[in-house]
């Protein structure tokens, strides 16, 4: 059975005659958990785009659950979520309503309203940034007045808070503390908690650039100047292997 | 030999020149004949009439300037935040729809805000008759296109990866552009939003004067008899309106976390649109269009305006924009560097006060006691006007402003002029310049109240033109307003541009 969900066929990306991403080709199966490698301007974060159909390739083929994105409705293009390198959170709007940003896709306008006024219901909201390790104390808080690492963990809510199958995370663990790392990074990649409550989608790729978190991924792909220079499981992960992308 | 190089801060006092010629023109002009109204409307300033019949007659035409300001501004806004949303690149972006109709919607505000309230209202009541609604659509009109154009500006400040982020959560279209909308929307509201009742009870009363109604009509109608005592008494009434609504302004803190405020808001936002629309159809069906039939088809006949006459009054309507935007910069800053004392400062204040609060046609009338009309004198007005508005403006940033380098330039034996000038001005010239800019704008369109006074250009033939009914010319000069105005807001634009 074919239980590939995210294929990338041919894709280049061109922006100001610079190609940043070239002849890409890459499949995400369902339930595969990828640790992405590279420089940084190796072309990570536009290949993250691309897959979340944010960036439309020059060339080549996007397909998301065997269709393109135009063939997609609404839900469909909801079944991943990302978590941004620069976070990307409505500053002037509290941490509780940038996470309850995440259920806009499975409400309607009235919810979007109601989170505007402050009159919705937190409750899902507050779950999940307690998971994150969010102290209540921060909840009403706007973004522009939280530390990085507090931004950090409130993207991470408003990202899993989507209940998505895919998760694209661009260095999640950018501004938390090694202990907070640990945390999110079980977070991010158990899918299920004690209770067997999904937490985390079942399918994930992550950039990435400390090689000590490499452990809980399932493969590893190297990037560099835009191509892919090796897409191998994690135990076959060699030295000259990471020699070739840094 | 070195170059002149100029900056910001001689680049603020360089249009006070404008003055050379004006002053030889107003020189010339000079008469004495009504010093002694001149006099005498000084004098009644400390004198103003006060006894039970003149109260009732304040207090209700204080009632019907609130009534039209209050409402012109409430529609003004609620349609503006609806325009500025539609007029706005996040919302093309959002719905997928081509730029085009953005760029068309964008055209369309542009004449409709190139044209000055009082014009709105001149055409209206020659249409429509006097009536209060005509003052508060005259006054809605350009307010809806100049508000749409400031909440579509903030709107153009949302960071488009907040845009893309919301994007790909791939929620609903409406919840995407509400959510990231909302804050931009709220804020402009509180910083720009406010402001604009002021502004609104301003231009009720210049349509008031001419016959709208409210505290404007009675201004006018006790200047007509030269009953100047009596006009100070309207005119203190008006600062006092003025003060307070700005002072209510400033205590009300506008919560949106409160619940039962933002519905509230919500409830008179809807509530207003849905009166809006009705009352809008029930104006269409329900008016006598008879004078508005006498319009033929434009290009039918060849206008009765000499093409020679034309183009010098619009040559007048340029000079007088420039002119009056020259004062409007130099003179504030000037006044502040000449008399550099509290006690100076406090009578500039004063002065600017009552420059703002006096509207444009009764200072050119005042003016009129004793000078000629002329170009000039008309440019003096609109100078003086704006130029209490400019310093209130340069009056706020300066005491705002941190004083450090003024000290320090004091404390090194500079003169207080000096240090003054480049210790506090300098910091600020560039942001007043760039204010200045978005000002001339407004005074392109302001030509239009004092020409119609002061016989000089579109202004006074379009006054003509709409006393006999002769609507070929008023579209003519209409069009030639709005592109003069159009032309202005573009190369203001991009002076603005290069200052901030």
């Amino acid at each position: 059975m074919n239980n590939t969900l995210l294929e990338l066929k041919n894709i280049s990306y061109k922006y100001k005659n610079n190609l940043i991403l070239n002849q890409v080709n890459l499949k995400i199966n369902s339930g595969e958990k990828i640790a992405l490698l590279g420089k940084s301007g190796s072309g990570k974060t536009t290949l993250i785009s691309v897959l979340n159909g944010t960036i439309k390739p020059t060339h080549g083929e996007v397909k998301l659950f065997n269709k393109s994105f135009e063939e997609l409705d609404r839900k469909q293009k909801s079944k991943i979520t990302t978590i941004w390198q620069d976070l990307r959170l409505i500053e002037d709007l509290s941490a509780e309503q940038n996470v309850n940003c995440g259920l806009l896709a499975e409400n309607n306008f009235y919810f979007a309203f109601k989170n505007l006024l402050n009159i919705s219901s937190f409750k899902k909201a507050h779950k999940y940034m307690k998971l994150c390790r969010l102290h209540n104390s921060v909840y009403a808080k706007k973004i522009r007045k939280l530390s990085g690492g507090q931004k950090q963990r409130v993207a991470i809510a408003r990202s899993l808070i989507q209940g998505s199958d895919i998760l694209l995370a661009d260095e999640p663990f950018n501004n938390l503390d090694p202990k907070l790392i640990t945390t999110i990074k079980n977070l991010l990649l158990e899918n299920v908690d004690k209770n067997n409550t999904k937490k985390s989608p079942k399918t994930s790729l992550v950039a990435l650039h400390r090689l000590d978190l490499l452990n809980d991924f399932d493969k590893v792909i190297g990037i560099r100047d835009g191509k892919i220079f090796f897409n191998i499981k994690r135990n076959n992960l060699k030295k000259f292997h990471l020699d070739k992308i840094y | 030999m070195n170059k002149l190089k100029l900056n910001y801060t001689s680049l603020s006092f360089l249009p006070i020149l404008v003055c050379i010629p004006l002053g030889y023109q107003l020189i010339n002009n000079i008469h004495f004949g009504g010093f002694k109204l001149f006099q005498e409307f000084l004098i009644s300033a400390f004198n103003p009439k006060i006894d039970n019949e003149i109260i009732i007659t304040v207090i209700n035409r204080i009632n019907e300037t609130i009534l039209i300001g209050f409402f012109s501004w409430l529609l003004s806004i609620i349609f503006g935040v609806i325009f500025g949303i539609i007029s706005s690149n996040i919302f093309y972006e959002i719905f997928n729809i081509p730029n085009f109709f953005y760029r068309i919607i964008r055209f369309f505000l542009t004449i409709i805000r190139s044209i000055h309230e009082v014009v709105w209202g001149i055409i209206l009541m020659q249409i429509y008759g006097i009536n209060f609604s005509i003052g508060i659509i005259a006054i809605c009109i350009p307010y809806i296109a100049v508000n749409s154009k400031v909440f579509a500006e903030q709107l153009e400040t949302i960071d488009y990866k907040s845009f893309e982020s919301i994007n790909q959560i791939n929620a609903p279209k409406f919840s995407s552009l509400l959510t990231l909308i909302w804050k931009p929307i709220i804020n402009t509201f509180k910083n720009f939003g406010l402001y604009r009742l002021e502004c609104s009870i301003r231009s009720t009363v210049i349509l008031g004067l001419f016959g709208i109604g409210g505290i404007g009509t009675s201004i006018f109608l006790s200047f007509q008899t030269l009953n100047f005592r009596e006009l100070w008494t309207y005119l203190w009434s008006l600062a006092i309106l003025i003060i307070l609504s700005g002072l209510i302004f400033k205590k009300i803190k506008f919560n949106t976390t409160n619940k039962i405020l933002s519905i509230f808001f919500i409830a008179v936002f809807f509530i207003v649109i849905l009166f809006s629309f009705s009352y809008f159809l029930y104006f269409i069906f329900n008016y006598n269009f008879e004078n508005f039939n006498s319009v033929s088809p434009l290009f039918k006949s060849i206008s009765n305006l000499g093409l020679f006459n034309f183009l010098k009054l619009i040559l007048e309507t340029i000079i007088l924009s420039l002119l009056s935007a020259g004062i409007a910069i130099s003179l504030p800053p000037l006044l502040m560097v000449i008399f550099n004392n509290n006690t100076s400062k406090i009578f500039i204040k004063t002065f600017a006060f009552l420059l703002r609060l006096i509207p444009t046609p009764v200072i050119l009338l005042i003016l009129l006691t004793f000078n000629n009309p002329s170009l000039s004198l008309a440019a003096l007005t609109l100078g003086l006007h704006n130029a209490g508005i400019t310093s209130k403006l340069l009056f706020t940033n300066l005491d705002n402003q941190d004083r450090r380098n003024y000290i320090a330039m004091k404390s090194l034996g500079i003169s207080k002029k000096t240090s003054w000038l480049l210790g506090l001005f300098s910091q600020q010239a560039k942001s007043y310049l760039a204010y200045c800019a978005y000002r001339s704008d407004i005074i392109i369109r302001e030509t239009a109240i004092v020409g119609v006074i002061g016989s000089v250009g579109l202004g006074w033939q379009l006054q003509e033109s709409l006393s006999s009914f002769a609507w070929q010319e008023v579209t003519i000069v209409l069009i030639a307003y709005s592109s003069i105005a159009i032309v202005g807001e573009l190369i203001n634009g991009k002076i603005k541009d290069s200052l901030t």
